[in-house]
């Protein structure tokens, strides 16, 4: 080794040195801290087994396999008022929000649309560690909780019961969320208004439909889909008293009801089958089959590549069909009468849902006529014209011009709700009975809600030979419609009905605006999951 | 002595002036004046124009004929109002037989023209929506319908608004039952929908786009009376009916008792003069101030005039469709 090379070796070696000797002061402080941290943890540990004299009354117990049967009632949220005030019940809902203060612990315990203020307070009930154990709890766990119900002076106004509060006293978790939720449900439930003015997030329609699980559990979910089932109801209800029968129709068929363009196929078997578009020619054959008035709820399959706000490929169809004696306006005022009696009853027994539902999408109540109004197309076409829209006799009316109709009949009558009747022929389908005195038009009418079409319906051809020449002028092909028009040829009744689709009828009701947020689990061109 | 005598065949033919003349005939064009007049004249004139005066006598006497029977027309027309006028002392079922033979034509004379009142006729109905309270049933609008129905084919619906609840059924059938031929819209001239709502003030809607609603009864009332006959020509005569409605709405049927009683009054007076409200006419003046008489309170305290002029009002036969509501 040269002098350099040395000196410089010892320049490196006495580098190195104070290099190491840092590395050795750093790592002595870790290992200082680490110590400090177990003797820490050490000391916390044998403080939390010395002082928890609340351990058995918290924890997450083994999982629920029904392994005994207690004979517990579990009294439910929205039962809880003034009238239990310093009962000791039992209950089951999720956890809310969670929120420590010190020596207190806050939770908001929901279930479906209610939820109540609870509180776990250091004291003789409840220990330190079981007050860091529920602040812990993660969001949506599913908790059962022992409490006696306190009555508050101040209302809680960010709850659904105001009145009252639980003071806790044993807290089990029966099932745990993870803790990072897909979205948040106060965010779910805020108002696109305020969002976007305060400055908190909202959750985009595509996010919820994804996580549909828990979008499904936020207040304004659970109303509508109580008020969706409180319509299926009043539907079923009201015909059955009017002597209606429920009939069930299949969806599988072999020839596309009403025209073959949007229809679904399926492979069945060595062939190929649909899926049924409306059950128009199975409502119909009941009808001649002596059925006299029938109606149907099911499944309707469109495959229509629409993507709008109100077209779902796979819908609720809510379908009637009636013999009359001598006028097809029998069937319209049966049909407008069971609307009007579904409209009565969601106003008079769903106001809290409808409440809910407007708190986050504001909306005008639903206004209607009764007995419901009916218009002619003639009186339409002038209405349109006084505002400028120029039309044709037998042209049909576009989305926009419903629209606009919509709006001048609630100006002129106040009512979300008509009938348009006497529609052109020409823009019908075959099996639509024309008018008896002029050719131009037909005995076929369509009911508006809030401006947009929920129901399309006429008298229907009930002759095999005006059947067959009405299928010609509108060029259909015999042979794939045979059956439909043999069912006519062994004597059929004068009948008419009309279709609506249940998901359509509650968005408007509600006044929503995207078919989305009325169907369960929705499906477009777009989204076949969840 | 002439040979044989044959009769002329061309007849009224004037002397000629022989030798000078072979034959003269009558003047065809005769006098410009005379023969553009009437047909039932025919003018022969002469040569010289002048009229016959045997024609002349035949078309005085003609003139003074048709002359006395437009005076007998007059008379009778005058006397048949006499009939149906207060000095009447008829009890109701003659009045009324009467009445089924259109009073409103008798009563409300003058020609009134849709169109011009309501716009052009675009070929759907033309339908007048009234919003009513049900705790404030409209009388005098009833009335009205009811006449209006005599004149013109009416479409009459009545309907019940989301924003009420409970209507008593006498007012769903207020105006009448359901038309026979009210599947078909079109065959109608006029259509009138009563909706009752749940309205501080009654209100009217006809065209959206070019009228703007009108509200009050008294300003319905008059609209409508409009399409049975026109105001009176007179303005004075138009004013007081105008005066006579506002008090009726405004003071009988609002007012407190003290202005009611000063209606009352006035109402006497007026009626001691002459046998209706305006004048010799029955006229909208009348059918609002019975409406409101009758609906304010019990016919303890009328004064006499006015009480003659209430039996003379229902003798008319116009006020039955307002009945069910007065008890």
């Amino acid at each position: 080794m040269t002098k350099d090379e040395v000196q410089g070796a010892t320049e490196e070696e006495q580098a190195q040195s104070k290099k190491g000797l840092k590395k050795q002061q750093k790592e002595a402080e870790k290992a200082a801290k680490k110590a400090e941290k177990q003797s820490k943890l050490a000391a916390d540990q044998q403080g939390s087994e010395e002082d928890d004299f609340a351990k058995d009354r918290y924890g997450v117990p083994p999982m629920v396999q029904s392994q005994q049967k207690l004979d517990r009632v579990l009294v439910r949220v929205e039962d809880l008022s003034p009238e239990k005030a310093d009962q000791l019940i039992w209950l089951r809902a999720r956890v809310h929000t969670s929120r420590a203060k010190g020596k207190q612990c806050f939770l908001v315990l929901r279930q479906q649309q209610f939820n109540v203020q609870a509180l776990v307070a250091v004291g003789d009930r409840a220990s330190k560690q079981m007050v860091k154990f529920a602040a812990n709890i993660t969001k949506e766990s599913i908790v059962d909780v022992e409490a006696s119900v306190r009555k508050v002076e101040q209302k809680i106004e960010s709850c659904t019961q105001q009145d009252v509060e639980l003071h806790i006293e044993r807290i089990f978790v029966i099932s745990q969320s993870e803790a990072r939720l897909p979205l948040q449900l106060e965010d779910a439930v805020r108002p696109d208004g305020e969002g976007e003015e305060e400055g908190r997030a909202t959750v985009n329609q595509d996010t919820k439909l994804d996580n549909r699980v828990i979008d499904l559990r936020t207040t304004t979910s659970q109303a509508i889909f109580r008020l969706q089932s409180g319509v299926c109801k009043l539907f079923r209800d009201t015909l059955t008293n009017k002597g209606f029968v429920e009939i069930q129709t299949p969806k599988i068929i072999s020839a596309a009801s009403e025209g073959g363009a949007n229809v679904f196929t399926v492979s069945y078997f060595k062939t190929s089958a649909y899926l049924a578009q409306s059950p128009q020619l199975y409502k119909q054959m009941c009808i001649c089959a002596d059925f006299d008035k029938v109606f149907c709820v099911g499944p309707v399959f469109r495959a229509e590549d629409s993507n709008t706000h109100r077209h779902l490929t796979e819908f609720v169809g809510l379908d009637i069909e009636m013999a009359f004696s001598y006028h097809y306006h029998e069937v319209i005022d049966s049909i407008t009468d069971t609307m009007v009696q579904i409209f009565k009853g969601l106003r008079d027994n769903f106001q809290t849902e409808i409440l809910t539902v407007n708190k986050q999408y504001p909306s005008e109540p639903f206004k209607f006529l009764e007995p419901t109004l009916r218009l002619e197309y003639t009186e339409a076409l002038a209405m349109l014209h006084q505002a400028g829209v120029e039309m044709g006799d037998e042209e049909d009316l576009s989305t926009p011009n419903e629209k606009l109709l919509g709006r001048l009949v609630k100006e002129k009558y106040d009512t979300d709700f008509y009938v348009l009747d006497k529609y052109p022929l020409a823009v019908r389908p075959f099996y639509t009975m024309p008018d008896p005195n002029n050719a131009k038009y037909s005995n076929s009418y369509d009911m508006f809600m809030r401006g947009e079409e929920i129901l399309s319906g006429a008298q229907r051809v009930h002759d095999a030979q005006l059947l067959t020449e009405r299928a010609m002028h509108h060029q259909i092909d015999l042979e794939k419609i045979k059956s439909y028009i043999d069912s006519f040829r062994y004597g059929a009744p004068p009948h008419g009905g009309g279709g609506i689709g249940l998901e359509r009828v509650c968005m408007l009701y509600l006044g929503l605006h995207n078919i989305r947020q009325t169907s369960m689990f929705p499906r477009d061109p777009k989204r076949l999951t969840p | 002595m002439s040979m044989y005598q044959v009769n002329p065949v061309c007849g009224s033919l004037l002397k000629p002036d022989l030798p000078t003349c072979m034959y003269t005939l009558p003047n065809i064009h005769g006098q410009q004046g005379n023969s553009c007049t009437s047909d039932l004249c025919s003018e022969h004139a002469l040569q010289n124009g002048e009229v016959d005066p045997a024609v002349k006598a035949l078309e005085a006497r003609q003139d003074e004929i048709l002359r006395k029977l437009y005076d007998l027309k007059a008379a009778v027309d005058g006397l048949a109002k006499t009939v149906t006028t207060p000095d009447a002392d008829l009890d109701l079922t003659v009045s009324s037989s009467l009445s089924s033979q259109s009073p409103s034509s008798t009563t409300f004379t003058g020609v009134t023209n849709l169109d011009t009142l309501l716009g052009k006729d675009l070929g759907a109905l033309r339908d007048i929506v009234i919003n009513a309270n049900p705790a404030q049933p409209p009388l005098t609008l009833m009335v009205l319908h009811s006449v209006l129905c005599q004149r013109y084919r009416v479409l009459s619906t009545v309907h019940v608004h989301s924003s009420v609840s409970n209507v008593p059924p006498q007012l769903l059938s207020c105006l009448g039952p359901r038309h026979a031929d009210s599947y078909a819209r079109q065959m109608f001239q006029l259509g009138v929908t009563l909706i009752w709502k749940d309205v501080p003030k009654l209100q009217m809607k006809f065209s959206v786009q070019n009228m703007c609603p009108i509200e009050g009864e008294a300003n319905v009332a008059r609209f409508l009376f409009k399409l049975l006959s026109p105001y009176p020509s007179d303005a004075a005569l138009a004013t007081l009916v105008d005066s006579w409605v506002d008090m009726a709405f405004f003071q009988l049927a609002e007012g407190s008792a003290k202005e009611r009683a000063a209606v009352l009054r006035a109402l006497n007076s007026a009626l001691g003069r002459s046998p209706w409200l305006a004048g010799q006419e029955f006229s909208l003046a009348d059918m609002a101030c019975y409406c409101c008489v009758l609906q304010s309170g019990p016919a303890s305290s009328t004064p006499s005039n006015v009480q003659r002029w209430l039996k003379s009002c229902e003798n008319l036969g116009h006020f039955s469709p307002a009945k069910p509501f007065l008890q």
